[in-house]
């Protein structure tokens, strides 16, 4: 499964919505995310992938596919290291 | 429920105004008058000195357990769940996770122990966001309202889990048989209220819970619906303003008598010391205030401005809400629900 594909499994389990209306381009707050499922999220995701996720680089997420490619950023780079 | 073991509460030293000299001491006194097992939890040599000062805990049941880090009212609740997970809050919430302890009191930031309780604790099947029960006692003894300020939005399926659980406190704590519950609107059609309270009456309706519709702002203190629905903005304000006409009322008897000296002292010593007017919009706070429902666990929020006497207070609230088992209960009416594909 991509690196995509499971931080949907993720964010729909925690915002309760069908992973399907999830795309790149939509926002937490189009998905009607509140700021709690937003922090439940990246703690979820952090703990997924082993990474941190500073609070300055989460605020810069402009929507779902920003989140998504700083995710595998990092997954790429700590399978380089 | 009969436990052969004393109710076994963690208490959040850190958390609030007075904490943790006031916090300690109110545990304290629990241990010694309301047959608890307490573990503070927070910095140890913080509570230890403190302990030491109140004469020292021998032979009382009073643990501590050391938590590195505490949560300021200043703190985003989100630190804490991922940056000060070693926080009181979040140490005594791992507590009642891991089972350790059957239940968590904390006067600290509402949105910290929220959080915490979410993250640390889980929320039960059907429920995704917890609310707080607020009974309102004096004017309305049989009427609880719910939110009473955890979730400032919600949508219609979150409404309808506040109403179950809502209608396990009415029926657990303040013993109500089959309580009537009704969404909070500006009308009694079920065309009125805002998108969430419209959407929301037609799933109440087909829930099976004892619905009787919409009832308006006066409608509340008559007693009709036991449980009130609202989200928490309105749920809070509401009771906050409701907290605040017993001391306003007792002014404009005050002021009315004011050319009246013996009839002004009359009134005064019956509504200060016989009818204590400015209190009785608080009674309700004594029953099931600040429970968060919805948790997997019980978790009792104080007032940030809680004295030791508030901390007795809630830790016996915590005592009441395990041996009535409401996560039991709640757990199984949700099961019912979900079964019946309605939440």
């Amino acid at each position: 499964m991509s690196v995509e594909d499971q931080i949907k499994d993720i964010v729909a389990k925690i915002i309760h919505v069908d992973k399907d209306i999830i795309t790149r381009e939509g926002s937490f707050k189009e998905m009607k995310a509140d700021s709690l499922d937003i922090v439940q999220a990246l703690v979820a995701v952090e703990e997924a992938f082993d990474i941190e996720i500073p609070d300055e680089e989460a605020q810069k997420f402009q929507n779902f596919g920003d989140f998504v490619s700083y995710v595998e950023k990092q997954v790429e780079k700590k399978g380089e290291g | 429920m009969l436990l052969k073991r004393k109710v076994h509460v963690a208490v959040d030293a850190m958390g609030g105004d007075y904490a943790p000299g006031e916090i300690v001491k109110g545990a304290l006194w629990a241990a010694q008058k309301s047959d608890v097992e307490i573990t503070l939890v927070g910095s140890s040599q913080m509570v230890g000195k403190e302990l030491s000062g109140l004469g020292g805990v021998d032979g009382l049941p009073i643990h501590v357990v050391d938590a590195k880090d505490s949560v300021g009212e200043h703190d985003s609740p989100a630190v804490v769940i991922r940056r000060k997970s070693n926080s009181s809050i979040a140490v005594g919430a791992k507590l009642v996770k891991q089972g350790k302890v059957d239940g968590l009191v904390s006067a600290g930031s509402t949105g910290a122990s929220l959080v915490s309780a979410v993250q640390f604790i889980g929320m039960l099947d059907g429920m995704s966001r917890p609310a707080i029960a607020a009974p309102l006692g004096g004017f309305a003894h049989d009427v609880l309202l719910m939110d009473a300020g955890a979730n400032v939005d919600c949508k219609p399926y979150q409404l309808l889990s506040f109403a179950v659980a809502g209608a396990v406190c009415a029926e657990k704590i303040l013993r109500i048989p089959n309580p009537t519950i009704a969404l909070l609107s500006t009308g009694a059609e079920e065309s009125k209220g805002s998108e969430a309270v419209r959407e929301s009456y037609q799933l109440f309706k087909d829930s099976g819970l004892n619905f009787i519709g919409n009832i308006e702002g006066h409608d509340i203190l008559s007693g009709r619906a036991n449980v009130v629905i609202c989200d928490g903005l309105v749920g809070n304000i509401l009771l906050k303003f409701y907290e605040s006409i017993g001391g306003y009322a007792k002014d404009w008897i005050k002021r009315k008598l004011k050319r009246q000296p013996l009839l002004k002292a009359m009134t005064e010593f019956f509504f200060s010391r016989l009818f204590p007017i400015a209190q009785v919009s608080y009674e309700g706070e004594d029953e099931a205030g600040g429970l968060l429902w919805g948790i997997n666990g019980i978790v009792r929020i104080g007032h940030g401005a809680s004295r030791a006497e508030n901390v007795v207070h809630a830790i016996n609230s915590v005592k009441n809400a395990v041996e009535a088992d409401i996560v039991g209960s709640l757990k199984a009416e949700l099961g019912k629900l979900k079964q019946q594909g309605k939440l």
